[in-house]
């Protein structure tokens, strides 16, 4: 089963990785991104930027770079992240244990498209709008969703964001993945401009594990499109997915 | 439109109205409003009325221990009534060939909540919390692992359209060809956090929910699962139509003119090919909060006018959150497979009577009222959730 699409652009946040020219850098020499960290937050209508989380913070960040005006309100877009606002539930889920009161605005951003619904307020963007997670399928699942989209309006262009950041320090033993605090937002399309990608959902060869790396599986895919490699095979707990560079 | 089909082959659901299709499909028809309960272990000071799932559930198995939660035992109790269309999908297509997408806004917040006080109390957790439990994506990991799916597994959470937008998603995945076969629907569980979260934003009704009333004063919360096993096969009951749109307005609050309702449910027309006359019943969001019913019911107003019979089935079994999608779309599966003659019978608008009369006037289903739809009929359900996020469903009977 493959699927095609095009990649019109990328952007890419992580603590001292902030443009282009510093992902390019840091796909020639990869290496653990930053823990901690957020972006300045001048480019967010200043109503909005109090209530941005760090992760918020991030993934708009990427969402903006990738995405220029006045196509900012017109694309669908996805938010795929593993952890999204969990760390801001265990905070209210704490408050609850203590019997303390809730604060109501911090309950309306504890959704898991809370992400998506500051975007969709902060650009005007009224279209359609999923926010996923898949545990440690979730990269894979986001491109998945992102053609899910495109197949229902394949005329309109797609932003899809994915990014984490470090979970909470009650739940972080729990979990093991790199540790990051990391947005990549790519611009997808289904025809017409861009750099041709094909994405192959193929059976997990039996014995096959997830290699160990030390940055996130969104950072593995952006080192491989800016590597020129022919293809990235990314097993997951199912299915591998496997990742080619299409024909033009 | 040329378009796949897809087939809402066979439904698995559990609510305060009770477990299983027929079940159901009786107290739901008969507007049964005596299965929603007081629980005070919710909210600290506060007896709620909640629709809270009554039956014992199954037991996740040891093997998923990880997995044991009250949410994904209320999934485990839907699926267990589907098992044989699933089994027999997974048997024909492959497991590499089938998938799943559950939405849910609490996943296993109810059981992380305990492990949370623990740790409060003790600085260290339970032996029994795993993350699994709590994470968004344990909760399509989790049927995956069970069934041997091989297929894509992914959980949607866009709050209270979770659900709807699970089975949009599912749509896509068989028109791509990414799937031949797909589990889809939504599961929430009733938790501290939400009763707290919405008790914050004097969002609860102390009685039961009133809808559409004059004197509605909020949200009665409720769990439920319903999952439908989708195929992209002709006949029977199909989605025929998915409408999205995001709001770009506030947080927890809608645009007072419905414009991000309307959108969604004229998309959800476009997409089904057909236009708002060909609509015989709408299962409304109608949460219950001021600011809710007044903007659902200009939007709706505007599209259908008086026409169009409608009901809130939330006073029936709660709003179960990003569940309500996947519910209310079996509610409207039920009332097409119900079909009587050229007649089908209509979950009725349950509430105090009382219109608002500053809120356009809608044709709010009564009891017993059945509606004039020749097959093949259609009906629509809307879900609107926190952040702006819209989805709109249309379900259709097969020429």
């Amino acid at each position: 089963m493959t699927l095609a699409v095009r990649v019109r652009g990328f952007a890419a946040w992580a603590p001292g990785l902030e443009d282009a020219a510093a992902w390019r850098g840091w796909s020639a020499a990869p290496g653990p991104l930053g823990r901690e960290g957020v972006p300045d937050a001048r480019f967010l209508p200043a109503m909005l930027r109090r209530r941005c989380t760090p992760l918020t913070r991030i993934m708009l960040r990427a969402a903006f770079d990738v995405c220029p005006e006045p196509l900012r309100a017109e694309v669908r877009t996805v938010f795929a992240s593993r952890h999204g606002s969990i760390n801001e539930s265990i905070e209210l889920i704490e408050a609850v244990a203590r019997r303390q009161p809730i604060s109501p605005a911090k309950f309306s951003h504890t959704v898991h498209n809370a992400q998506a619904a500051l975007y969709s307020i902060a650009t005007g963007n009224r279209r359609a709008s999923s926010s996923l997670a898949a545990q440690e399928d979730t990269l894979a699942s986001g491109w998945i969703e992102a053609l899910a989209h495109l197949e229902r309006e394949p005329a309109r262009p797609l932003l899809l964001v994915q990014g984490d950041v470090p979970l909470a320090p009650t739940f972080a033993p729990l979990v093991d993945e790199p540790v990051a605090s990391y947005a990549v937002a790519w611009l997808l399309a289904a025809d017409g401009d861009g750099e041709p990608l094909e994405l192959a959902l193929e059976p997990a060869a039996p014995g096959v594990t997830r290699p160990r790396r030390a940055w996130p599986e969104a950072a593995e895919l952006l080192r491989w499109w800016l590597a020129d490699e022919p293809s990235l095979e990314l097993p997951g707990p199912r299915q591998c997915a496997v990742f080619r560079r299409g024909e033009a | 439109m040329a378009r796949r089909p897809c087939s809402l082959s066979a439904l698995g659901l559990v609510s305060s109205l009770g477990a299983g299709a027929a079940d159901t499909w009786r107290r739901l028809a008969a507007g049964d409003s005596s299965r929603l309960s007081e629980r005070s272990d919710l909210a600290p000071g506060r007896t709620l009325l909640v629709g809270a799932v009554r039956e014992p559930l199954p037991e996740v198995p040891a093997a998923l221990a990880r997995y044991a939660c009250r949410n994904n035992a209320l999934t485990l109790a839907a699926l267990g009534q589907i098992e044989e269309p699933v089994q027999a999908a997974l048997a024909r297509f492959g497991p590499g060939r089938v998938g799943v997408v559950l939405g849910t806004s609490t996943s296993g917040v109810s059981d992380a909540e305990a492990a949370i006080a623990h740790h409060v109390r003790t600085q260290s957790l339970s032996p029994t919390f795993f993350y699994d439990q709590l994470e968004f994506g344990g909760a399509a990991g989790f049927v995956a692992e069970l069934l041997g799916l091989r297929g894509p597994a992914y959980t949607l959470s866009t709050a209270c359209s979770s659900g709807a937008r699970a089975l949009a998603s599912a749509r896509s995945l068989l028109a791509l060809g990414a799937c031949d076969a797909v589990i889809a629907g939504a599961t929430d569980s009733l938790c501290g956090l939400t009763a707290g979260g919405f008790g914050a934003l004097q969002a609860i009704a102390d009685g039961v929910t009133n809808p559409m009333s004059a004197n509605r004063a909020g949200i009665t919360l409720g769990e439920a699962s319903a999952l439908f096993l989708v195929t992209g096969e002709p006949g029977g009951i199909q989605l025929q139509g998915a409408g999205e749109s995001s709001e770009a307005h506030h947080m927890s609050a809608p645009d007072p003119e419905g414009r991000g309702a309307r959108e969604a449910m004229e998309a959800a027309l476009r997409d089904a090919g057909c236009g708002a006359d060909d609509i015989a019943y709408l299962n409304l969001h109608g949460t219950g909060t001021p600011l809710n019913d007044a903007m659902e019911s200009v939007a709706v107003a505007a599209l259908f006018g008086e026409r169009v019979p409608c009901s809130s089935t939330k006073p029936l079994v709660g709003h179960t959150l990003g569940a309500a999608g996947a519910l209310e779309a079996a509610f409207c599966w039920l009332v097409l497979r119900g079909r009587e003659g050229a007649e089908l019978l209509l979950p009725p608008h349950a509430f105090d009577g009382v219109r608002d009369p500053a809120l356009p006037w809608l044709r709010l289903a009564a009891k017993g009222e059945r509606a004039r739809a020749a097959p093949p009929a259609r009906v629509m359900t809307n879900s609107f959730g926190f952040g702006g996020n819209n989805c709109t469903l249309v379900l259709g009977e097969s020429a």
